[in-house]
């Protein structure tokens, strides 16, 4: 037997009077936010948000640090970091050119869960503290080696200004122009 | 001499008021009302609306550049649709929605009136203001969409609310000043004996009536987004949905005329003098003013209220405008015995 279903019985709110304070109350409330209007868009170009250092953005790749071990690769949890074979000279040694391999990573799958930063054990690895980064065609996301280790520059921060959002206990969440 | 019939058809008035107050004004008044619209829901919301096509006008420019998209864009008819309905209906509308300009003096000089007489000119504009949702609904029917016939369907409801009201409620004025001379209903509003303030409750009733008339926010129900897609007009695209879309805040715009003339007493404050700037300029300004601010208020709605259910409208029509209207009248016939304005 399926149990029987009780539905609670709520009380009428009001009656005339309730109505008409309630929808003054609301055209007030929404005349106070026309008047002083609390906005948490962020104007992009113009702000960018100040993100922490520990933020977990583009993957910077330092290649002196490396030394080939694949752990970031095998751990990648989407596949987004493959290891490329690069002939290698000596300067010790010029006339026995060496294979190492090195990593590369592809920004279309990459999920920015930062495994292979945590993962490496020579701190080859790091994050910059950013992903707003536009790419014109998908083949430009897929890094070279060269290009994986340049630091790239944040385009929002030549002519934006930052910007840190905070929890206000009243207003809810504040933007503040960070000085 | 060849001159002499080119200037009399540039100021013949019916000419200059349809064509410059009714189609650009009301145009005008339209795009502010939209940018508005947006604007205040976004200051409300915690966003910022329009912004980047022109940061200093804020925004504005991008209510011009919609229009222009509306206009270039591409004009699909769908195979099924009825096709003589379809293409008229809209466009007829928009043309009965402005045609009550015609009827609604500017000024109490006789020679700035569009028409000779101004008799019965409120009961004109009245019955000419409620013609255009029966071509929404002829435009809903021709579509052969089920949205489409549902968002008609629905506004055939709406009407059965709001019509009632309206022409009580307005005529309430009528009852009060025993005249439909609208020219004569400001006269005797002169100076500040206006009926907003004698007679609230039938204001309150007609700006209800004048919300369900045309979809404003507490009661958008034929063209309601989350439900059904646009409602009448989902089938139409490019200039068809602008003619569609522009008609419903030009009807705003007239009843607001209506409203500002009946209730908030007209040119009152002013007297006008002889000549076209005393005359007709100041005083239509004034009166084109007083409306727009009752259209920027029911533009504000949208950002305060959510939507009510389509039986949630109609018991709030019968069971509280109506009551409303004729409490409002019955109001205005007090006025009347009382004698306050005669």
């Amino acid at each position: 037997m399926p149990p029987k279903i009780s539905l609670k019985k709520l009380d009428r709110r009001g009656g005339l009077f309730e109505g008409v304070k309630s929808n003054i109350h609301t055209l007030a409330l929404g005349v106070k936010y026309l008047v002083d209007p609390q906005r948490s868009t962020l104007l992009y170009p113009k702000e960018y948000i100040e993100h922490r250092p520990g933020y977990r953005g583009f993957i910077i790749f330092i290649k002196d640090k490396c030394i080939s071990c694949a752990a970031c690769a095998r751990i990648c949890p989407s596949a987004a970091m493959k290891m490329v074979r690069v002939t290698e000279i000596d300067p010790k040694h010029p006339d026995k050119p060496r294979q190492k391999q090195y990593p590369v990573i592809n920004y279309q799958r990459c999920i920015f869960c930062g495994f292979c930063v945590d993962v490496c054990p020579t701190e080859a690895l790091y994050h910059v503290p950013f992903h707003d980064i536009v790419y014109e065609n998908l083949a430009d996301m897929f890094l070279s080696l060269e290009m994986f280790q340049v630091e790239p520059q944040r385009p929002a921060t030549s002519e934006g200004l930052p910007v840190v959002y905070e929890v206000d206990e009243i207003k809810g969440l504040v933007k503040r122009r960070k000085s | 001499m060849i001159l002499d019939p080119i200037l009399y058809l540039i100021a013949y008035p019916p000419l200059w008021q349809v064509l410059i107050l009714g189609f650009l004004g009301s145009l005008a008044v339209a795009m502010v009302a939209i940018w508005f619209e947006r604007k205040a829901a976004a200051r409300v919301q915690r966003r910022i609306g329009p912004y980047w096509a022109s940061p200093a006008l804020g925004g504005f420019l991008n209510i011009i550049a919609d229009m222009v998209r509306y206009v270039l864009q591409q004009l699909i008819i769908p195979g099924t649709v009825d096709r003589l309905t379809f293409y008229v209906a809209p466009i007829a509308a928009f043309i009965v929605s402005i045609l009550p300009v015609i009827f609604i003096p500017l000024s109490s000089r006789p020679e700035f009136w569009p028409v000779a007489s101004m008799d019965y000119s409120l009961l004109i504009a009245l019955a000419l203001s409620t013609l255009p949702p029966l071509l929404i609904i002829a435009a809903g029917w021709s579509s052969n969409n089920k949205f489409a016939v549902i968002g008609s369907m629905r506004e055939s409801y709406v009407i059965t609310a709001y019509e009632l009201v309206a022409v009580v409620s307005i005529l309430s004025a009528s009852a009060a000043t025993l005249t439909f001379n609208l020219v004569h209903i400001v006269d005797a509003q002169q100076p500040f004996k206006w009926l907003i303030i004698l007679n609230p409750i039938a204001f309150l009733a007609a700006v209800l009536a004048v919300l369900m008339s045309t979809s404003a926010f507490p009661f958008e129900i034929p063209e309601s987004e989350h439900e059904v897609v646009a409602g009448p007009y989902t089938e139409y695209s490019g200039a068809l949905y602008a003619f569609n879309m522009g008609g419903a805040y030009v009807r705003r715009f007239v009843y607001a005329l209506i409203i500002a003339l009946v209730f908030l007493g007209g040119w009152a404050p002013y007297v006008p003098g002889p000549g076209p700037i005393t005359g007709y300029v100041i005083p239509s300004i004034i009166v084109v003013l007083k409306a727009l601010i009752i259209v920027l208020f029911i533009s504000f709605l949208r950002a305060v209220y959510g939507r009510y259910r389509l039986d949630q409208a109609l018991g709030a029509a019968w069971r509280l405008a109506i009551p409303l209207a004729i409490v409002g009248f019955g109001w205005s016939l007090l006025l009347a015995y009382i004698g306050v304005f005669h």
